[in-house]
């Protein structure tokens, strides 16, 4: 089931999408990168962290701000598109 | 408690960079109506022109200032060169994160495919690999008999459709990419198969089919009005059995047909010179189109080179063009002006003189028939729902067709 | 509107403008062909420019050329009866024997100009009009624009003085934009026509030099648009049109030669120019400008004229509010 419980602004949409991005990015540069290229690596090792950090931050904050509607089993969605927020309940009945 | 759902149809078309490689001139195919006059074997682009143009590129990010990025693959058919695509895309990734470069941050690898290799370990490796970032279409004209009439293997043997080649491959492709939306190209001979055509895409589960006209001049007479019968046959299947819902056709789009103003309305269709090709030679293009290849009767438009750059005089010409400075007097006064388009590359190759300020206007009959079943498409549809009382529903839920970049 | 039959007299005609005659071998119009230029100027109620070799003609076609009114253009050498003489050298230029009647012409590269500019300040008291056509404009750095730029008010101070000593030079560079209201540029292939020796029509005698194996990148430099025998042909007439010049149309430089010669070398398209071309005409506006203001502390002068300041010096920048 499906609900949207709220939208966030053009610029918290972005945000978001980049952090997104940054973190896909991440991922799929970590499966090219080997220890070899030691610096590089080094980077992206703390970047990942870093991103992980800012990601959890910005649905935190937002969270906070907005006051969305929560369920044990749920999880919250964002349509890139149209910045709303939905709440997802996973519970299976 | 989040996750993210990536729901975008565009994904930033409006604001990427589209920079093109054509890595190959080769084809496992002969359609009959590619625009690819010069294809051939021995054109491959090979990996220290890539490697220069990459380089070039985020050399010079003041240039490119775009927020984001669409590295496109295409050829021939690009999948054959998929090793050197490999290692484009790890150059790249790895470029842009060394160099801190602003499109780390958004970028997608786009292909436009036969499909004959998609199946292929080395392609589904690459897919693997690349998965979050990948855009890819694959080309299928519709029903076996309409595909086959024009997409056929290349050799001087017995004419063979590809259709068996490509559709064994569609299921693994929507698979992986449920969203996944098919380009078809409508020349004279396709007319009838069109309705036909749509809805088997639609059975095979391909829920966007971008379709459009060639822009060549290559329209018999009468072709107007078996095209209008076909859409409006089509308009009819698509709204009597609720299609509508699941699925969008690009031939049915509600803002077109209108009458344009000069001055609000006054942009260009076409992104060439927004865009950039590079070919084997290392050779920039303002758009594939205008690489020889592309071209029946003109010099190839080259801005620059991988050794000395892009010469910006050369980029001009595409970047202040507007619509109605280079359309005739007709199409400016058209009564259904919108949605009328037009490829900047065409437009050259048909002009009088080397000239991108020409409008080719071969597609004007075959555009006016289609905003008459659009209409008829739209006025039907619309009485339907709102009989049902589902017009507004319908108006929040309806998918939109992701718009073409060119 | 076709206003202008420029005829070519001879292959080693020399050039006003900013493209280079490097043809050496005479090869003189026919005569037959110079008298169906002129008929065809009269029907078509053309101004004729005769355009001069550096020799003397025939007097069989001083004749002809005499039963028309018309404009003669002669190298220096050849400035006896000229209405505007052209100076390739800047020597030539220092020992000009000026005469008020004649508007002059001198074509420099950028080197010789940045080096020799202070020569025509003497110059400006001699002479009515100087055109300076910059032969190489498309060669301008960022460095050069800002020396043009520091040129100009050098040269603008003694155009200053002129005015100030009742001697209102006309220099094109400074002086053209002060009294101009709309877009004068030259026009080729809308208000002008060149009849060339090969009984031709072209855009522009440049058109016409150009090496037949010439080609700036989208095939022949060369091309004519119709002959003596069936007249003009202009492909895209349109794009010769001011209105056909998105870049230009709104601008307000006024005096910008607007060259399609340049335009076509530079950027593919006779309605585009290149980046060059349009900061070099902007650096002289705003010249115009700052000059327009400092005469203005004389007295009165040309009240009804306003020219705006701007914040750029390529209107491709501002394109989008075009």
């Amino acid at each position: 089931m499906k609900k949207l419980v709220g939208q966030v602004t053009e610029a918290e949409r972005d945000e978001i999408q980049r952090l997104f991005e940054r973190r896909n990015g991440l991922n799929e540069l970590a499966r090219i990168l080997t220890a070899d290229n030691a610096e590089l690596y080094e980077k992206l090792v703390k970047d990942l962290g870093e991103t992980g950090t800012k990601f959890q931050n910005w649905w935190d904050t937002m969270a906070t701000k907005y006051n969305w509607e929560s369920t044990l089993n749920g999880n919250w969605e964002i349509n890139f598109d149209s910045c709303e927020i939905y709440l997802v309940d996973n519970t299976i009945n | 408690m989040y996750s993210i759902k990536e729901n975008q149809t565009t994904w930033k078309s409006d604001v990427a960079k589209n920079i093109t490689f054509i890595v190959t001139k080769d084809c496992q195919l002969a359609c009959k109506y590619c625009y690819l006059v010069g294809k051939n074997e021995k054109e491959r682009m090979s990996w220290e022109v890539a490697k220069a143009a990459i380089d070039y590129i985020l050399d010079n990010e003041q240039d490119f200032k775009e927020a984001s990025v669409v590295w496109d693959f295409i050829g021939g058919e690009p999948f054959l060169e998929i090793e050197l695509i490999d290692k484009i895309c790890d150059y790249i990734k790895l470029e842009m994160y060394r160099r801190n470069h602003h499109w780390f941050d958004s970028y997608r690898f786009s292909f436009s495919t036969n499909g004959i290799n998609y199946h292929t370990d080395k392609v589904q490796d690459f897919i693997k690999k690349n998965r979050e970032h990948l855009s890819i279409g694959i080309t299928i004209d519709g029903t076996e008999k309409k595909h086959d009439l024009n997409r056929i293997w290349k050799g001087d043997g017995q004419e063979q459709g590809s259709y068996k080649d490509v559709v064994k491959n569609i299921p693994l492709w929507l698979e992986q990419f449920p969203n996944g939306g098919t380009k078809v190209t409508i020349s004279s001979a396709d007319i009838p198969y069109i309705k036909e055509s749509v809805l088997h895409l639609f059975d095979l589960n391909i829920h966007e089919v971008n379709i459009n006209c060639v822009f060549e001049d290559v329209w018999n007479e009468g072709d107007d009005v078996l095209f209008e019968e076909q859409l409006m046959q089509l308009a009819d299947a698509i709204i009597n059995n609720d299609l509508y819902k699941e699925n969008v056709c690009s031939f049915f789009t509600e803002q077109m047909g209108k009458p344009m103003d000069c001055v609000l309305e006054n942009g260009n269709w076409c992104g060439a010179g927004r865009m950039l090709s590079i070919d084997a030679a290392g050779n920039f293009y303002p758009c594939t189109r205008f690489a020889q290849y592309s071209l029946r009767d003109k010099k190839a438009w080259i801005v620059g080179n991988i050794h000395e750059g892009i010469d910006k005089n050369k980029l001009r010409p595409f970047l202040t063009l507007d619509r109605c400075t280079q359309s005739t007097q007709e199409c400016i006064d058209c009564e259904v002006a919108s949605g009328c388009a037009w490829c900047q590359g065409e437009n050259y190759d048909a002009a009088e003189t080397p000239t991108v300020y020409q409008r080719a206007t071969a597609i004007c009959k075959m555009h006016k028939a289609r905003v008459r079943a659009n209409n008829y498409y739209w006025n039907k549809l619309f009485r339907k729902l709102e009989l049902e009382g589902k017009r507004e529903e319908f108006e929040q839920n309806k998918k939109s067709v992701t718009p073409e970049i060119c | 509107m076709l206003q202008y039959l420029i005829i070519h007299l001879d292959d080693t005609s020399v050039s006003y403008c900013h493209y280079d005659n490097s043809k050496k071998e005479q090869n003189l119009i026919s005569l037959d062909d110079l008298k169906a230029g002129i008929l065809y100027a009269m029907k078509e109620n053309l101004m004729i420019q005769m355009v001069y070799p550096d020799y003397q003609l025939p007097k069989e076609y001083e004749a002809t050329i005499e039963t028309i009114d018309h404009v003669k253009i002669k190298p220096i050498s050849q400035s006896i009866n000229a209405n505007v003489v052209v100076i390739d050298s800047w020597s030539d230029l220092e020992s000009l024997n000026a005469d008020k009647e004649i508007a002059y012409v001198l074509r420099t590269d950028k080197a010789s100009f940045f080096e020799w500019y202070s020569r025509l300040l003497p110059i400006l008291e001699e002479v009515s009009r100087l055109n300076v056509v910059i032969k190489d404009i498309e060669t301008f750095t960022d460095d050069d624009f800002a020396k043009y730029k520091t040129i100009l008010g050098e040269i603008a101070s003694k155009v200053k003085d002129c005015y100030e000593n009742n001697h209102a030079v006309q220099l094109n560079l400074l002086t053209d934009r002060m009294m101009l209201d709309k877009m004068n540029n030259c026009n080729a292939g809308w208000e002008s026509v060149t009849l060339a020796p090969d009984s031709r029509f072209y855009v522009c005698p440049a058109f016409y030099l150009a090496d037949k194996y010439e080609d700036f990148g989208l095939g022949k430099a060369k091309y004519s648009i119709g002959d003596l025998k069936n007249g003009l042909d202009i492909k895209n007439p349109q794009l010769y049109r001011l209105d056909h010049a998105p870049l230009c149309r709104k601008c307000d430089a006024y005096q910008c030669r607007r060259c399609v010669w340049l335009n076509r070398k530079t950027t593919y398209e006779i309605n585009t120019p290149s980046h060059e071309q349009c900061v070099v005409a902007l650096i002289e506006r705003n010249a115009s400008r700052d000059l327009l203001a400092s005469i203005r502390t004389l007295g009165t002068f040309l009240p009804d004229k306003e020219i705006k300041e701007i914040d750029y010096l390529d209107p491709f920048v501002v394109k989008e509010e075009y």
